[in-house]
């Protein structure tokens, strides 16, 4: 098996920042950036995965003789010229760091809920030699748009799943199994599945994307797994029976997984007479059989239109097993038999499923649901508006706030001088241009030199994010944003 | 620096594959799957990227005891229980592979222009005792999903380009280098921005992406598949303090004083700065540089692009003066252009463009770059990519295997053993029955572990580039717009 595309740290950046140690005034010798969601589709975010890139990337001894050597043929070539490069700047890093990163990130801890237009972290350089270390790694550190995104994105899957728990069922012991990761095909790398199947365990327990569970292992002291899955059936484990043979396929099915949990896709040609005449008649008896074994058949439409199909499905299902009305006075399918909507959710899907069965007396914990490229695929840096800028800069001794204002865009502009993260009258806030107050600053240093100086483990990520972020109301924000 | 978090060849798939060896009917020996995209944004798609997962994570002897006993132990805690992990499977292919895969991969070449609802790869296992592993595999290769629809976006760019250009300028010289890749920062991994960055390669030379450079070079025996030129950013700018921006774009001016530089100018006033500071203070300096055969891109950075361009162009246009080029359109000097790389997608490049038309303006103006949406604002259902088993053989018989749902019929699957033909120009799915195998242009790329085809990126491109018998971008774009109005 071959190794990462990249292995070099200097080729982590774009083409133009190999030029940018000529651009900065001569005399620079302090560059101070931070980033922020500028605001976007949610009113806050959930700060994760910094800690990946900085112990994946930029811990340690990182830059050797042989990535200057390579950097400067690939710069050379890319550019036509060899004016670009800087050669003396990376060797200076070589000999006066042992190929460490002269640089201090602090950030807010992992975890962290927090409204929009804060700032998340900071990053400086701290050798007066090489001030442009700061901004090189820009394209790098940036990057944590995405983890932190889905976290963000998947957190608010599981408002909306608690908000219909509060309304509609008993017991809410279920709500972190209610949201299933089914998108480790429809990202854009192995790489990314990571990154996004551990940011959507942060909330949730369901998943089938294994490499999420591997990454926090190697980075985050995970002991164990973090999501947990249920063997089930796809297509072609069902088709490849043939079409006159579908109930034959499912009695297998039952009959292989005899114990525990099974999930069972139901569409491959007609799903309401599968349900009826298979789940409803034939194997009904092995159903509850299993129910009586702590057991539960999890049956997935996969097509159609989402909150019509559950309905459906859900009276179907009742009609046969029968129903029972909770505390609520919502009804529940018996504990041996579930619906899971895997096809077509979204924030907005999820809303109008929730609604529609609530609307017609169903409890939301007779209903489970899997998403794949709406939960890791369908979110950009652009979503929470993610940016990295330069707010301070020391310029021939002198501290100066560096910001754009560009008339063209009032939502592009940035921050001035150096920030500190600090809780004002219950809010958090940031303050500006030096006027915080360092010993209330809630960002922390986390790097430093080369040196990792937090290192969260899961756990503690697991337990910041489990807090809701204050003002904030689901229904609300829904209605708001719908489409 | 640390190495690649999933060395297990076994973890590359969603779990419940794992469950799915024991599902199949009894008497199951092989199980034969297909990939294409069913429909989607666009009416083709460009093929690329399969070598490079091939290459990365499924050539050569991958799977080790090792790796066996890893994915038990984790697939014990993740289902809770010991009877799904498929560890006499994996043992199997162990001890009789020698660790490869048995498995066969036809695939459409890559850089191929296909229609869609057309089959781009069949995956079939080859050895009987192991037909679970054709869809074991289906996640890791699906994945495939993202190079070719970056490339396929990015070709339709291509497209609108070039009918501008041939509209508005004397010849197409700019179009390899009108669309430049910004996207590394915006994409979810350094790993999807090598590859994203590098489908974009396959229809232009500009990028900053520099993961893709050295992706290309790794996967696909390229030195150097695209180039950049010395450009400012905001940081580089403002840090001189808002009175002392002429300052700033003098210092890239002089620090690179000669070929093709860029500079960023809306950091406070897009207009003055073209105005003011490019059309008056340092004018001398950007004749200077022209006259040494250099360049320099003005690039905005906000505001609304068609407006923002026309308006950057026209200051510009007033302050250099324009020539009108062999198509009736103004050109700037050569030594200035304007590059806009904010807002870009295949929705606004056109309107760009044609606002530019409308002025008088040849679109060779005008460079564009793009990031979130070229590598990171495109999805499985852009392009709705699915892989589906369409035939198995079931104790020594073949059965066509296919689902066809009532609850939507855009999901039905092909049926069969498929076959790729090319008859009058147009690419048609047909069954291997009864077809002569030599009119397949499916070509076996991979079995048991060994790599049978190794492109490079220059047959890509080849295979890739523009040709008369394209689809009408504007007749595309038209309806596109129409439908997202409806």
């Amino acid at each position: 098996m071959a190794s990462h595309p990249v292995d070099n740290i200097i080729l982590l950046a774009d083409c133009y920042k190999s030029c940018h140690y000529k651009a900065y005034p001569p005399g620079t010798t302090n560059l101070y950036a931070y980033f922020e969601s500028r605001g976007g589709k949610f009113p806050y975010t959930v700060f994760f995965g910094l800690q990946y890139i900085l112990k994946k990337w930029l811990c340690g001894p990182v830059l050797t003789k042989a990535m200057v050597e390579e950097a400067k043929e690939v710069i050379n070539e890319v550019f036509k010229r060899d004016d670009v490069f800087n050669e003396e700047g990376w060797n200076h890093i070589l000999e006066h760091h042992g190929g460490r990163l002269p640089l201090r990130i602090k950030a807010v801890p992992e975890g962290t809920v927090l409204p929009t237009k804060n700032v998340l972290f900071t990053v400086e350089s701290t050798d007066p030699a090489v001030p442009w270390v700061t901004n090189f790694f820009e394209t790098l550190l940036v990057q944590a748009w995405y983890p932190m995104t889905v976290a963000t994105n998947s957190h608010i899957y599981k408002q909306i799943i608690q908000h219909y728990s509060n309304l509609t069922s008993d017991n809410h012991d279920m709500v972190e199994w209610m949201m299933h990761d089914a998108g480790y095909r429809g990202v854009s790398s192995v790489e990314t599945a990571a990154i996004a199947g551990a940011a959507h365990m942060i909330n949730f327990k369901s998943s089938d994307t294994v490499a999420g569970s591997s990454l926090l292992r190697k980075y985050y002291h995970l002991k164990g797994v973090a999501g947990f899955s249920t063997p089930s059936s796809e297509h072609s484990t069902v088709t490849s029976w043939g079409r006159d043979n579908e109930e034959e396929a499912h009695r297998h099915m039952m009959d292989t997984y005899y114990k525990g949990d099974v999930g069972c896709v139901c569409d491959s040609y007609d799903l309401f007479k599968c349900l009826e005449e298979t789940w409803c008649r034939e194997l009904k008896e092995s159903v509850l059989e299993r129910g009586r074994r702590s057991g539960c058949v999890y049956l997935r439409p996969d097509s159609g239109d989402p909150k019509e199909i559950v309905l459906k499905s859900l009276e179907i299902l009742g009609k046969a097993y029968g129903t029972e009305v909770n505390s609520k006075g919502y009804k529940m399918l018996p504990s041996c038999v579930r619906v899971i909507q895997a096809d077509g959710v979204s924030h907005n899907t999820l809303w109008e499923v929730l609604e529609h069965v609530k609307a017609h007396g169903w409890s939301s914990g007779s209903v489970f649901f899997g998403a794949g490229g709406s939960l890791l695929q369908r979110v950009n840096r652009d979503t929470q508006k993610c940016a990295y800028k330069v707010s301070s800069a020391e310029v021939n001794g002198k501290c100066v706030e560096v910001y754009k204002q560009p008339i063209t865009d009032t939502g592009k502009t940035s921050k001035k001088g150096r920030l500190t993260l600090q809780h004002d009258n219950g809010n958090i806030t940031t303050i500006q241009s030096g006027q915080g107050d360092p010993s209330k600053d809630l960002l922390v240093t986390v790097f430093e030199n080369g040196v990792l100086l937090k290192d969260y483990t899961f756990q503690e990520v697991q337990d910041r994010a489990s807090l809701s972020p204050s003002h904030f109301n689901i229904e609300e924000y829904l209605h708001n944003t719908a489409s | 620096m640390e190495g690649g978090i999933l060395q297990n060849v076994i973890l590359l798939v969603d779990s419940y594959k794992n469950s799915h060896h024991r599902q199949y009917p009894t008497g199951t020996s092989y199980i034969y799957s297909y990939f294409e995209s069913r429909g989607g944004k666009f009416p083709y798609t460009v093929f690329f990227g399969l070598q490079y997962i091939l290459k990365r994570w499924l050539q050569g002897p991958v799977v080790t005891k090792e790796m066996i006993q890893e994915a038990k132990e984790l697939h014990a805690q993740h289902f809770g229980r010991n009877d799904v992990f498929n560890e006499e499977g994996w043992n199997y292919i162990v001890e009789r592979h020698g660790g490869k895969l048995p498995l066969k991969v036809c695939a459409v070449p890559e850089g191929t222009i296909v229609p869609t609802k057309n089959v781009l790869f069949t995956v079939v296992n080859t050895d009987p005792m192991v037909p679970w592993l054709t869809s074991f595999f289906e996640t890791l290769l699906v994945q495939v999903w993202y190079p070719m629809t970056v490339a396929t976006n990015s070709r339709i760019q291509k497209q609108i380009l070039h009918h501008y250009l041939s509209k508005t300028n004397d010849d197409l010289d700019p179009l390899p280098r009108s669309l430049h890749d910004y996207g590394y920062r915006g994409v979810s991994s350094v790993e999807s921005a090598a590859i994203g960055g590098a489908a974009h390669l396959v229809n232009f030379e500009g990028t900053d992406t520099l993961a893709a450079l050295v992706f290309l070079r790794k996967y696909y025996h390229c030195n150097m598949a695209g180039y950049s030129i010395p450009a400012s950013e905001h940081s580089t700018v403002t840090i001189w303090g808002r009175d002392r921006e002429t300052d700033a774009h003098r210092n890239m001016l002089e620090a690179f004083p000669d070929g093709i530089i860029a500079s960023v100018s809306d950091s406070y006033n897009i207009w003055d700065t073209c105005e003011k500071i490019w059309g008056e203070e340092l004018r001398e300096l950007v004749l200077k540089r022209g006259k040494n055969g250099g360049a320099v891109y003005i690039r905005p950075d906000s505001g609304d692009p068609p407006t923002v361009v026309v308006k950057c162009l026209n200051i510009l246009g007033d302050a250099y003066g324009t020539t009108v080029n062999s198509k009736g359109y103004k050109m700037l000097p050569p030594y200035l252009r304007v590059v806009q790389g904010d807002g870009i997608s295949y929705k606004t490049i056109g309107k760009i463009l044609e606002n530019m038309k409308t002025n008088g303006w040849s679109a060779a103006n005008v460079g564009f770059g793009s990031g979130g949406s070229l590598l990171q604002k495109v999805n499985r259902d852009t392009q709705k990519c699915a892989y589906k088993c369409s035939h198995a053989i079931i104790d020594g018989k073949g059965v066509d295997v296919y689902k066809q749902p009532i609850t939507d019929p855009g999901k039905d699957s092909k049926k069969g053993r498929l076959a790729l033909h090319l008859i009058n120009g147009t690419y048609t799915t047909v069954q291997q029955e009864g077809n002569d195998p030599k009119l397949d242009m499916l070509v076996p790329v991979f079995k048991d572990g060994e790599l049978l085809k190794d492109y490079t990126l220059q047959e890509i491109r080849e295979r890739a580039k523009l040709c008369s018998s394209d689809i009408n971008v504007m007749q595309f774009l038209k309806e596109d717009s129409a439908n997202q109005d409806e």
